[in-house]
């Protein structure tokens, strides 16, 4: 059989493990965002304790200082000890929460960025903190965020396929399934599997780029 | 305190790590009354203003807006009766100048948007910028970033507005269309409080002139009697150098 | 915790036998990445059309795709058209080809943020071309390049554990095997992961001391 042949015939569980990636990324995100944002509003405006602020520094050295396949293998041989958890899950989890010290920080100095005479402005004419922040900080911030946000859009997308590592079946994992199952082509399976992450990268970013260009404001510096 | 008093200031004092930078000041004002700020740099004007309404909280004293002391249980409330216009206007960047003048009106006041935009056009028209209303502030020249703020301190209906050196962060050229904007909210009968080196302004719509240096309020008085015969050297001295370099 | 310490006390000699290769597979793709990059950037911003088109199609591509593709791509893809390299060579390619794409961004970057006028100052003063980029244009460029060029020494520091999957037997392959001797990849994964940390930290705060020692008014910021 035609290594084309292979690939058509095979292509659709390529495709299933691009489908296993896209929701690790979103769901990765979507955890990583949530965290983030949290760590982010306690830092800047939660208590200033080292009892809050202490453990926060750590989570994020922590989580920024170690390798995600490292993460990956505690995460899921961790807890697998306490309950029976599937790879994708611990997979999540590990991503989810390393996206959040990622996430976190780029939210933080999006908010830095913003100049104080906003808040100042917002607060004199009667708005509470929270408002202020909600109305006022919230929306620069995110126009802020928007483009560090992409490339750390880019660059989980391009770590789901580490997941591989503790047997999720995601794409990478689904193109060396075809390459032992048939003594495929290396090198073309491969090139069509980096070519689907490009495209899925590609896609994404030009989703967020539209997005950033939809909420552009005239004037408004980056 | 007098009860006709719309802003009733008394006895402030703020200090920042030791220095005193206000040594106690007491100052009121009537419906329509506009008072200026006058002093040279460092006496205190700007941190008095601040501390009218808590953006700056006075270490001792009472503010007392419309007979209601001003606290940090009601700053809110408080604030949403004051405007305050900034040296450096501090329109919000994100949104469009209608915006800017409606966002506190709805959030704040709970105004219906409808009525918000009304409000929120006649007052641009109010400063000379109704053709203005879908600029960003960014796309504005700075008089014109002061004037929308002024009008988003106006649309508030405030009871008393604060300047804060509105024309100092200007061109020379651009301070002109602030000052006449302010001139004309004077003659209109608006209660203001005015931290200002314009002293044309001064001059013309002040119904008092308070002179600040060193935290202590040195002299006050109508703008005729402190240009012609102040009592105090110190107060001649300052508007001589103003005079000259002003 | 008291397990933890002497499980610790027992494998950790084990596990820091992997840390030299760990390094000198940073050391030498980032050093090669470094000069790469360099090329790449001066392709983008100097070079013809053409040069320009290879540069901008190579760092897109390799920015595009996961770094486990691009290892598996080389160690196992290469192969089948005769290339062949052993394991700690592919890794030092793969890393040094990823890394030097991103490394040329971020050159680029900073080399479009020096002012216009210090090359045509330069130049009015008789320097050559050359002299003005050498002597100009660089010292600022790569002083101003340093702390987004140290996020990326760090990233791809941590990209070293990818190597684990075609067998370069640093680190994470060392916790993996002790892991499947002791069975207790947890605990190995944890301690290995506190390795990572102390590297990534020292590596952090080595970078930090080169921020400051080539800190100049104006050019850049503490």
């Amino acid at each position: 059989m035609d290594i084309y042949d292979v690939l058509l015939r095979d292509f659709p569980f390529l495709l299933k493990g691009l489908g296993v990636a896209i929701v690790l990324l979103a769901a990765l995100l979507a955890i990583g965002f949530l965290l983030g944002m949290a760590i982010c509003l306690i830092t800047l405006y939660g208590p200033k304790t080292r009892l809050v602020q202490w453990p926060l520094v750590v989570y994020e050295r922590v989580f920024r200082g170690v390798p995600i396949i490292i993460m990956l293998f505690i995460f899921f041989y961790g807890l697998s000890g306490i309950a029976d958890i599937p790879a994708f899950t611990a997979a999540i989890l590990a991503m989810g929460l390393r996206s959040a010290a990622y996430q976190s920080q780029i939210f933080r100095s999006a908010f830095q960025s913003v100049p104080a005479g906003q808040m100042m402005a917002a607060r004199a004419m009667g708005m509470s903190k929270v408002k202020a922040i909600r109305h006022i900080i919230f929306p620069q911030a995110a126009r802020h965020a928007i483009g560090p946000w992409t490339n750390e859009f880019s660059s989980e997308i391009k770590e789901t396929s580490l997941a591989y590592v503790i047997g999720v079946v995601e794409l990478t994992r689904q193109a060396h399934y075809i390459i032992t199952s048939t003594q495929g082509n290396v090198l073309t399976v491969f090139a069509v599997v980096a070519l689907l992450y490009f495209i899925l990268n590609r896609a994404g970013n030009s989703l967020l780029y539209a997005f950033e260009r939809k909420l552009a404001v005239p004037g408004f510096e980056k | 305190m007098a009860d006709d008093l719309i802003l009733d200031v008394q006895d402030v004092k703020k200090a920042y790590d030791g220095l005193e930078v206000l040594k106690g000041i007491s100052f009121g004002l009537r419906k329509g009354d506009t008072k200026v700020l006058i002093g040279p740099s460092g006496s205190g004007k700007s941190t008095l203003l601040r501390c009218i309404n808590h953006l700056t909280v006075p270490d001792a004293g009472r503010i007392y807006l419309n007979g209601h002391e001003v606290l940090d249980d009601n700053i809110d409330a408080m604030r949403a009766r004051m405007g305050f216009v900034f040296q450096d206007f501090n329109l919000f960047s994100h949104l469009s100048v209608l915006d800017n003048v409606r966002i506190c009106q709805i959030k704040v006041n709970g105004a219906t948007k409808e009525a918000a935009t009304q409000r929120a056009k006649r007052e641009l028209e109010r400063v000379g910028l109704g053709d203005k209303a879908d600029a960003y502030p960014a796309e504005l020249s700075g008089g014109q970033q002061q004037r929308v703020s002024i009008a988003r301190a106006l649309a508030m209906d405030p009871d008393v507005l604060l300047f804060d050196e509105p024309t100092s962060a200007l061109d020379p050229e651009l301070t002109g269309e602030v000052v006449r904007v302010m001139q004309q909210l004077a003659a209109e009968g608006m209660t203001m409080v005015v931290v200002t080196h314009e002293m044309s302004f001064a001059r013309q719509a002040a119904d008092e002139i308070i002179f600040m240096e060193n935290g202590h309020i040195v002299e006050q008085g109508t703008p005729d009697a402190m240009f012609t015969d102040s009592v105090h050297e110190r107060t001649r001295a300052f508007l001589n150098v103003i005079a000259e370099h002003g | 915790m008291q397990e933890f310490i002497s499980f610790g006390i027992q494998w950790l000699p084990e596990l820091l036998k992997g840390v030299p290769i760990t390094l000198s597979l940073w050391i030498i793709a980032i050093t090669l990445g470094f000069f790469l990059g360099l090329a790449l950037c001066w392709a983008r911003v100097y070079g013809n059309r053409l040069f320009y088109w290879i540069s901008t199609v190579y760092v897109e591509l390799f920015r595009g795709t996961p770094m486990l593709v691009q290892m598996f791509f080389i160690y196992l893809g290469l192969p089948q058209v005769g290339i062949v390299f052993d394991a700690f060579t592919a890794a030092v390619i793969a890393i040094t080809l990823n890394s030097a794409a991103y490394q040329a961004e971020y050159f680029r970057g900073s080399v479009l943020s020096v002012p216009k006028g210090q090359i045509v100052a330069a130049r009015a003063c008789g320097m050559t071309q050359w002299q003005a980029i050498r002597h100009i244009m660089l010292p600022q460029a790569l002083r101003r390049v340093i702390p987004q060029w140290s996020n990326e020494a760090i990233i791809e520091l941590k990209f070293t554990s990818i190597a684990y999957t075609i067998g370069v037997v640093e680190i994470t392959a060392i916790a993996y095997d002790v892991g499947s001797r002791t069975l207790d990849f947890f605990m190995i994964f944890l301690w290995a992961g506190l390795i990572y940390l102390a590297l990534t930290s020292t590596v952090a705060s080595l970078l930090g001391w080169l921020e400051r020692r080539t800190y100049v008014p104006g050019v850049t910021s503490i």
